[in-house]
């Protein structure tokens, strides 16, 4: 509890985000030869002229900054894709699917690969776009918290820069409205007739203010039975190896306070 | 006692709270400062710490009075349920929350709690608002009408997300050693 208390410390920095997203992987087509690259992180390649191949980021970087290959842009940087994506957003009250790194990757290949994407100017003004939805969206969601007693938030299809931003606000805030609704201080009194409706009579029974209208998932739920302040996230569309640990580190947000 | 190295909380129990003597009290005129006999007469009122009027009120010698701000109908209370995102609390109490929490049980009034919810509740909106809208040249107005912990909340907002459009603005991404590059002073 005391090494949480400090939002900081549950926080990475943009850079960092950045430096996980390089472990995605994605397309290339190499236009040179050479064997097989084993490292740590697994096998890549072998690596034939016009053969396409998976890589990680950061070995396309490498790659494409010497001039040895062209980056296939991922299936969802297209104009249409991003197109149908930013309708569904402003429409819709969820959070489309996007991958989990779509901040951190777009950025990455706007500054590395910006010949190899297709109408550049529209993509990035489009990713704009939805990056802004998004986050006006995030702003209406935390507002739930205000309204309702919240011991924890789940925002579905959250991407990682998304909730690091967030993260420390909505953690200090949450920790703020359990100290104040504990229910010590909150009994059943009379007199607070005249003021606004409250939410004295809920007892310490868990309730979830969620964005998106989805009830915490059983397992969730009963991890979070007692009172939790916290955020938890659960990235769904995370094809890396990562997924486990940002999991971790997600749900580590979540602390106990029995 | 929630959080004994807490700078916060330790400054919260810093604040005034008023009390009354319930007994003389020798020896400690300097909390009345109202005459030269050095001492204190039953009944009589004093602004104490809330760490000292606390542990007195727990021996019987004081009891505690409701700062202004927590009392039933003071202004207050009415400026809260009136509009409360804009109530100055700062000038109040720094440590609104803080106090409230520590000094409802010993006052028993059980109105405080749902009152201090209601007023973080309504205040919360407009600091979710402002920490990620707002630009740093209007903050100043604003951060003086937030309390202590309020103002951390904002604070901690607001610098999440100029990170983020540091970050996104970019610039070089390897940063260059101020030592490098330099050009060579010429030789006279």
């Amino acid at each position: 509890m005391d090494g949480q208390s400090d939002p900081q410390a549950s926080t990475f920095s943009a850079a960092e985000l950045e430096f996980v997203a390089e472990d995605e992987m994605i397309e290339i087509v190499p236009n040179m030869r050479m064997d097989p690259l084993d490292l740590i992180c697994g096998k890549f390649g072998p690596f034939m002229p016009q053969i396409v191949t998976q890589v990680p980021i950061w070995l396309a970087i490498a790659l494409k900054k010497r001039g040895k290959c062209t980056i296939r842009p991922p299936e969802w940087i297209a104009v249409e894709k991003l197109t149908q994506v930013l309708e569904a957003e402003r429409d819709s009250e969820k959070f489309q699917p996007l991958p989990f790194h779509y901040v951190e990757i777009s950025r990455l290949l706007f500054d590395i690969a910006s010949d190899d994407i297709p109408d550049i100017y529209m993509v990035r003004s489009l990713i704009e776009d939805i990056k802004d939805v998004r986050f006006h969206k995030i702003g209406a969601g935390l507002e739930i918290i205000s309204k309702e007693r919240t011991y924890a938030l789940r925002l579905k299809n959250l991407s990682a820069m998304e909730a690091n931003i967030v993260r420390p606000f909505v953690t200090r805030a949450l920790q703020t409205f359990y100290k104040l609704s504990s229910p010590e201080m909150i009994q059943d009194s009379g007199s607070v007739s005249d003021r606004q409706p409250q939410t004295t009579d809920r007892g310490p029974r868990l309730a979830v203010a969620d964005a998106i209208g989805y009830p915490l998932e059983q397992t969730e739920a009963a991890y979070c039975s007692s009172a939790y302040v916290g955020l938890i996230l659960r990235p769904t569309n995370t094809v890396s190896h990562h997924n486990k640990f940002w999991k971790a580190e997600y749900i580590s947000v979540v602390y106990l306070k029995s | 006692m929630a959080n004994y190295y807490d700078i916060d909380d330790i400054l919260a129990e810093e604040e005034m709270v008023p009390a009354i003597f319930q007994e003389s009290a020798y020896g400690v005129g300097l909390l009345e400062s109202s005459d030269d006999t050095n001492m204190v007469e039953a009944g009589s009122k004093a602004e104490l710490p809330f760490w000292l009027s606390c542990d007195l009120h727990g021996r019987g010698v004081i009891s505690i009075d409701l700062p202004p701000w927590f009392r039933r109908d003071s202004r207050t209370r009415k400026e809260i349920g009136a509009d409360a995102a804009h109530v100055d609390l700062r000038s109040r109490c720094q440590y609104f929350y803080e106090l409230g929490l520590k000094i409802a049980p010993l006052v028993g009034d059980k109105t405080i709690g749902p009152f201090l919810l209601v007023a973080f509740q309504t205040r919360y909106k407009e600091v979710l608002v402002k920490a990620h809208t707002a630009t740093p040249a209007v903050a100043p107005k604003y951060l003086t009408l937030l309390t202590n912990e309020e103002a951390k909340l904002y604070e901690v907002g607001q610098s999440s997300t100029a990170a983020f459009k540091k970050w996104r603005m970019g610039g070089p991404r390897l940063q260059k050693a101020s030592i490098l590059g330099r050009k060579r002073k010429p030789i006279k």
